[in-house]
């Protein structure tokens, strides 16, 4: 029998699942990395945006505002087409770190903001007066508290991070999609290409949402 | 356990899904029985569905001052309505990729695919082919200031090409012959490709021949060497052999009464 699922497809993909496999792998390398990466601008960020300096406020607005509002496509085609012609050649993982940290970072920063806003001001006054710095203030006594408010959210930022990495497929990143997209388009067998590439983005990130939701129910419980 | 359990219930209903897309696909294949199912499904319609490429000049593409789609394909696709409608004008062109004109003709939003479709013995499995209605070699565009003359100069470059061309392994053999070692960036469409090329991040474009032709300007320059001849056809689903037939005499009447030629000279295709 024929059409898209037909079973000499299936025997296809099994042969060919070092492709998928590479695939994978840059999929969780670039992930990490761009996690690792949205979680330093996030963090940064996201205490700037909550101090009272108005210059810090205005930094972080046009960085979260400037990414949120435009597409991570333009963002990553940006970084891989537009970079070369101002003389900056970054190889195809700097791009898919880079272009999907920052993405995540700006969105991960209002989380951030959020968790420190929804610690009373009276903390943050009371570490003063015990000679506390800004910094280690913010280190010792708020973010630990912000983090109970900010870790679910963030937590499903991650899961829409290890997805958007499949914006790569268009500027021929070798992370798993272009991979599924490159293996299916020459022979055709779409089929268990994608079927394959679902089950594979499932196995990343149905571990981190389910984690995701365990902390949300934690944080109702202890709110 | 919970988590288990909800992934197994994710493994259930990929399958369930791929059980029902080859339940759909059941009917059509019976259909075959009945002599011409598929070419009555037209006629009812009456109207012929085409996909074309819209990027490739002189092959398939929109126009964007008239925002019209013309081409050689066009020009085959109007033959093939006349012989099945009677009617060159019954005719619904739409833009196809590499990557949408197998799930378009298996999902019947097409009835024929006629886009710089090369033929495979890996995709016959999957589709019906037409005889050939062109023949082209894969060719490679680099820019004048590389200095790029053949294959030889190529060691450690980038080569830009189109995912689901059949360049890439026409390449790969002539690269290993000269011994000399390259990588390949597969993009989705051609200008993306041309746009890579721009940007420095692929050294080389190659695709077949004719579509690049459509591609150069003053900053870019088209190797002589030409590999691998590729054989274009007409694709429809495989369980449509009534209309891959009819197809299959269209051309091959088109190719002895001197027609397609006289297409491929009124496109100035080589």
């Amino acid at each position: 029998m024929n059409g898209p699922f037909a079973d000499y497809k299936w025997v296809a993909l099994a042969h060919d699942w070092a492709v998928f496999g590479e695939g994978f792998a840059n999929t969780v390398l670039v992930s990490f990395f761009a996690l690792v990466l949205a979680l330093a601008l996030g963090v940064l960020f996201g205490v700037l945006g909550s101090s009272k300096l108005k210059s810090f406020q205005v930094i972080t607005r046009v960085y979260v505002e400037s990414i949120q509002n435009t597409p991570l496509v333009i963002q990553v085609f940006f970084l891989y087409h537009g970079l070369p012609h101002l003389g900056v050649m970054l190889p195809i993982f700097a791009v898919g770190v880079l272009g999907v940290g920052i993405y995540h970072g700006a969105y991960i920063s209002e989380a951030v903001r959020a968790g420190i806003q929804a610690v009373p001001r009276g903390q943050l006054e009371a570490a003063y007066s015990q000679g506390f710095s800004f910094w280690s203030a913010m280190r010792h006594i708020i973010l630990p508290q912000a983090k109970r408010m900010a870790l679910p959210p963030m937590t499903n930022q991650a899961v829409s991070l290890i997805k958007n990495t499949s914006v790569l497929a268009m500027v021929a990143g070798g992370e798993l999609m272009y991979q599924a997209d490159s293996w299916s388009s020459t022979n055709l067998y779409y089929g268990p290409a994608y079927v394959a590439t679902g089950v594979l983005y499932i196995i990343l990130c149905l571990p981190l949402a389910t984690y995701a939701r365990k902390l949300e129910q934690k944080a109702e419980v202890n709110a | 356990m919970k988590r288990f359990s909800a992934f197994l219930l994710c493994i259930v209903m990929i399958v369930g899904l791929m059980v029902v897309g080859c339940g759909s696909n059941k009917p059509a294949q019976s259909a075959q029985g009945d002599v011409a199912a598929d070419m009555k499904a037209i006629k009812d319609r009456g109207v012929l569905k085409v996909g074309v490429k819209v990027d490739v000049p002189k092959f398939g593409f929109k126009d964007p001052q008239t925002n019209k789609i013309d081409g050689l394909e066009i020009d085959i696709a109007r033959a093939v309505a006349k012989k099945i409608l009677g009617d060159s004008a019954k005719l619904d062109v739409q833009g196809v990729t590499a990557k949408t004109r197998g799930p378009l003709l298996d999902n019947g939003e097409i009835d024929l695919v006629i886009a710089t479709f090369t033929i495979t013995d890996e995709r016959k499995q999957s589709y019906n082919f037409s005889e050939p209605y062109f023949k082209d070699g894969v060719a490679m565009m680099v820019k004048k200031s590389s200095g790029i003359q053949s294959v030889k100069d190529m060691n450690g470059k980038k080569i830009g090409v189109a995912q689901s061309a059949t360049s890439r392994k026409a390449l790969q053999e002539e690269a290993d012959k000269a011994g000399v070692k390259v990588q390949f960036l597969e993009f989705g469409t051609y200008p993306e490709i041309k746009t890579a090329l721009d940007s420095g991040r692929a050294d080389v474009f190659s695709v077949d021949g004719s579509i690049l032709a459509g591609y150069l300007d003053d900053s870019t320059t088209i190797l002589n060497d030409r590999f691998a001849p590729q054989e274009y056809g007409v694709a429809s689903k495989k369980s449509n052999t009534a209309l891959a037939k009819t197809v299959d005499e269209v051309i091959a009447e088109m190719k002895k009464n001197g027609e397609l030629d006289k297409l491929i000279q009124k496109w100035g295709i080589k």
